[in-house]
């Protein structure tokens, strides 16, 4: 009988808080930079080959496709090195009162999002 | 492990609707999670409409009221009504809370009711506990010292009394644990929010004398670091306390010991 019993609703009722987007945002973001090293690798392949083969990562970058991964790449790793910052102030113990957290929590989004904006802004050179 | 998606006899129905028989104009939506172990049917959401002129503040005076008017086979544990003993812990509106403390004036639209998040449910809004309870059991919730209470007092400074503010008034309602989502996915393992807080209140008690040995016990990658700090406990506690940053400081003195 006990085995038959229902499991309560969990992740598909519960209100999400600034606190646990940023939380799965920093674990998406640690992953995401993980595989967009591998972008990396390639521009250092291409540097490494000589200013012809470049000129295929530079056409890369140029498209929309090449533009929207430097992006995300550049916020992703903006995003994850704010949110570390707040986690490292968890680690001494700093920070866990709830408006702190929200407060903290808020300026990590609008900060990865107005970092990622000016990066952009100041090498619309490279991309 | 991570399971997004309700099993399948865990999948929700559409249930009954009670239509408002008072002939109120005021009128509100209240959706109850109800699961009837003798049918062997899947839960559902059964729909009432309540007369909101004649009920008091609490959602739980919306249960009450549901269970005295208009349909008394709904379930749900409730004791003090004044936010002490911890029955009443449920997801109302989407967030874990004491239905007795809760006033339904804060929420918007439809009141929504389910039991507490991932829990074998027993009936209605009733979830089984008995794996949170058996977590405490195994931190050991009592003082352990060797002097003889019995001919002394077991003294202790103000400062060190202090310590135990924001850890002793848990009263252990389970909102904390069942609102994280890694006890979620490792509620067998990770002890979650609520038996972390109280392990952190032995661990910090100054007349305790087995702090090195609780530690050690606690010191574990599922039972402790599966915490990741998403703040859902806290966020949570209808008592105010901070679950997150006592794990936090357990994480901190196996860190600096």
């Amino acid at each position: 009988m006990k085995d038959n019993n229902p499991i309560s609703p969990h992740i598909q009722i519960y209100n999400w808080h600034i606190s646990s987007l940023v939380s799965i945002s920093h674990r998406i973001t640690g992953v995401l930079n993980y595989l967009l090293l591998i972008l990396v690798c390639f521009w250092v392949i291409s540097l490494i080959f000589g200013p012809e083969n470049y000129q295929y990562f530079k056409i890369f970058s140029k498209s929309i496709i090449g533009k929207f991964f430097i992006i995300g790449f550049i916020w992703s790793y903006i995003f994850q090195i704010l949110s570390e910052i707040r986690h490292w102030f968890w680690d001494m113990g700093y920070g866990f009162e709830l408006k702190t957290t929200k407060i903290t929590g808020v300026l990590v989004i609008l900060g990865s999002f107005t970092l990622t904006i000016v990066l952009y802004l100041f090498n619309g050179v490279l991309i | 492990m991570v399971q997004i998606n309700l099993p399948k006899n865990s999948k929700l129905q559409k249930g009954k609707y009670y239509k408002d028989k008072t002939g109120s104009n005021n009128l509100r939506k209240v959706n109850v999670y109800r699961w009837d172990p003798s049918t062997g049917e899947n839960p559902r959401i059964d729909t009432y409409e309540v007369d909101m002129d004649n009920c008091p503040s609490k959602v739980l005076d919306v249960l009450n009221k549901i269970k005295n008017e208009i349909d008394p086979s709904i379930a749900y544990r409730r004791s003090c009504a004044h936010g002490v003993c911890g029955s009443c812990a449920m997801n109302m509106d989407g967030k874990n809370g004491l239905a007795c403390t809760k006033p339904h004036s804060e929420i918007k639209g439809d009141i929504n009711i389910y039991p507490l998040p991932h829990l074998k449910v027993l009936k209605d809004l009733i979830g089984d506990l008995s794996t949170l309870y058996k977590q405490y059991e195994s931190v050991e919730p009592w003082l352990k010292n060797s002097n003889d209470s019995s001919k002394t007092e077991n003294l202790q400074s103000k400062e060190d009394r202090a310590k135990l503010d924001g850890l002793y008034e848990c009263i252990m309602c389970a909102c904390c644990s069942t609102s994280c989502p890694s006890y979620w996915w490792n509620g067998d393992k990770y002890l979650g929010p609520a038996v972390l807080l109280q392990a952190y209140r032995w661990i910090i008690d100054s007349r305790d004398e087995d702090r090195k040995a609780r530690l050690k016990k606690v010191a574990d990658e599922l039972k402790l670091y599966r915490c990741h700090t998403i703040m859902n406990c806290t966020n949570a506690c209808p008592k105010g306390l901070n679950p997150a940053k006592a794990i936090a400081s357990i994480k901190k003195m196996l860190a600096t010991s």
